[in-house]
């Protein structure tokens, strides 16, 4: 099979993108894999050529950001590391835990298409100042909780999620809106709350 | 104790080996693409003192890129001991077991890489192994971890579990017959992916794949595992059928490949990288199918072979830089000596 992309060499390079539902197969000699930035051989963790295109659509939204140099979203910036919004896009990669947070919202829909879901499953990281306190908590609160590890939150934890979970939402919306305001003030609040949930 | 690589394990005929890699983060510090050098010093100052502390990793040996020389360095990458990413890396440090199955490196690109490999297709050992390393580190330190996306990293296509597995798999007759490229397009459809391990342009040298999940989030480990190994057995059988074919309908044809192969590495003077793997693919093949034999009672490990014949295993076996033509000299004299012979 012949590299899609030079027709020259043969293609060694191989993967399955997903965008909007429609599976694509892309075949690339190696020469044109790395000159695209996407990893050749070797044994790096490996498998993050599809994400190269993660932010296709958010892309396209930077050209058309870096022509308004008005355009809010310019002022995106994670308070902790410093990465900003054209940044992010350009290297599809977070600076800090925090920028989960900040920019996690903007990529949800691309992830959920990619990883086939945006809710982590499997090992949980107990945290052993967090935990310790959780049970202190729980020793007044509901007892009867499920042995379950995964279950190990006291309610009101579980209520500042659900919480998080809808801020995030309006978050998103109010990106979609360009209401950038709006967003900014969703984003502080997610932050409080994760802030105040840590050092319940 | 031998070590992953010189041992054959389970379904040995087609895998050489099982992989699992945990991506993990500490909550104080940025992560690596926004990390300072300075930051990154203290960091591993910081990991290696904490996990030195743990009874995990009392037998291991810790290293420092600051006292490792270019060398060195690749010599680990070349073992499987560190990453590429870790190699390409200022700031590096970590730890290995002393069978070199478990490998704890540090600001890679994510500020903790736990590897583990075992031999054969036994990805339930390399996962176990990992595992109990990684409870061990979250004892000592506090993770980047979110309710929601699980262990947090650098890039959103490792985030959730953390977690790649992979297996290393020996497919010559697969690629003989040109069905590597389908059978990586079809694998993308399982979430998963495929590449040659070896070889720089247009064709894996030695034959020498890898297999590994591309998803990470939204699934347990164990799913991945199991997702992966069942596309795993998949290859497997289609490996051999083949093989089957080849041996029984051209054994003439099978039996002089190997001898020939076998005939070079015995005697040749001069060996290049990509002719060394395609011979000993060929014998390893040979060795697999029972269509030639060690005077050994106990199988002999290719793959250790393939290890030692890399440029700075050579390099650091001689104690010093290589011309090319060294090189090649060197690398046909560590094969006659280290092969073993066969009839
Ligand atoms: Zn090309
Ligand atoms: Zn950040």
């Amino acid at each position: 099979m012949l590299c899609e992309n030079c027709y020259q060499n043969e293609a060694t390079f191989h993967y399955t993108e997903v965008i909007n539902g429609v599976m694509t197969e892309h075949h690339l000699c190696s020469s044109c894999a790395s000159k695209m930035g996407l990893s050749g051989f070797g044994d790096s963790l490996g498998g993050n050529f599809p994400f190269v295109k993660l932010l296709t659509g958010l892309f396209a939204a930077s050209n058309r950001a870096g022509e308004e140099a008005d355009n809010p979203m310019l002022h995106v910036k994670c308070p902790k590391c410093g990465m900003n919004y054209q940044e992010f896009i350009r290297v599809g990669k977070f600076g800090c835990a925090e920028c989960y947070d900040v920019f996690g919202p903007l990529i949800e829909d691309n992830m959920k298409k990619l990883q086939g879901s945006i809710e982590h499953k499997g090992k949980r990281h107990l945290d052993k100042s967090e935990s310790a306190d959780n049970e202190n908590k729980n020793e007044t609160a509901s007892k009867s909780v499920s042995g379950k590890a995964a279950e190990k939150k006291s309610k009101s934890k579980t209520d500042i999620l659900d919480e998080i979970a809808v801020l995030n939402a309006k978050l998103k919306e109010a990106i979609e809106l360009e209401e950038y305001e709006d967003a900014a003030r969703y984003r502080d609040e997610i932050k409080a709350l994760k802030e105040g949930g840590r050092d319940a | 104790m031998l070590r992953w690589f010189e041992e054959n394990g389970r379904e040995s005929d087609v895998v050489i080996s099982s992989r699992v890699r945990l991506a993990r983060n500490i909550r104080d510090y940025n992560f690596s693409l926004k990390l300072t050098d300075d930051d990154a010093r203290k960091m591993v100052n910081d990991l290696t003192a904490e996990i030195g502390k743990l009874e995990a990793v009392k037998d291991y040996s810790s290293y420092d890129f600051a006292r490792l020389d270019d060398y060195q360095k690749m010599a680990m990458k070349e073992c499987h001991v560190i990453s590429d990413f870790l190699l390409g890396q200022k700031v590096a440090a970590g730890f290995v077991s002393k069978e070199e199955d478990v490998s704890i490196m540090l600001n890679e690109e994510d500020h903790i890489r736990i590897q583990a490999y075992a031999s054969g297709m036994n990805m339930e050992k390399a996962f176990e192994l990992a595992d109990k390393t990684d409870d061990a580190i979250e004892q000592a330190v506090s993770y980047a971890y979110d309710e929601k996306y699980g262990y947090l990293t650098t890039c959103p296509s490792n985030v959730g579990t953390g977690m790649r597995a992979s297996y290393m798999l020996h497919l010559p007759a697969l690629s003989s017959n040109n069905r590597i490229s389908g059978l990586a397009a079809e694998v993308g459809r399982f979430g998963l992916v495929m590449r040659g391990v070896y070889g720089d342009s247009s064709r894996s040298y030695g034959d020498i794949y890898q297999l590994s999940n591309q998803i990470t989030l939204g699934i347990s480990e164990k799913e991945i595992i199991d997702n992966l190994s069942h596309i795993a057995n998949q290859i497997i059988s289609q490996e051999r059928a083949l093989r089957r074919q080849y041996v029984i309908n051209r054994k003439l044809s099978a039996l002089d490949a190997v001898y020939r192969s076998y005939g070079v590495l015995r005697y040749a003077r001069k060996m290049s990288l990509k002719d060394a793997m395609l011979l000993l693919s060929q014998v390893r093949l040979g060795l697999a199918q029972g269509l030639v034999m060690t005077d050994s009672e106990t199988e002999f490990c290719v793959y250790q072979l393939m290890i030692g014949i890399q440029t700075a295993n050579l390099a650091l076996m001689n104690e010093n830089e290589l011309s090319e033509e060294e090189l090649e000299e060197y690398r046909a004299k560590f094969i006659r000596d280290n092969l073993p012979v066969i009839r």
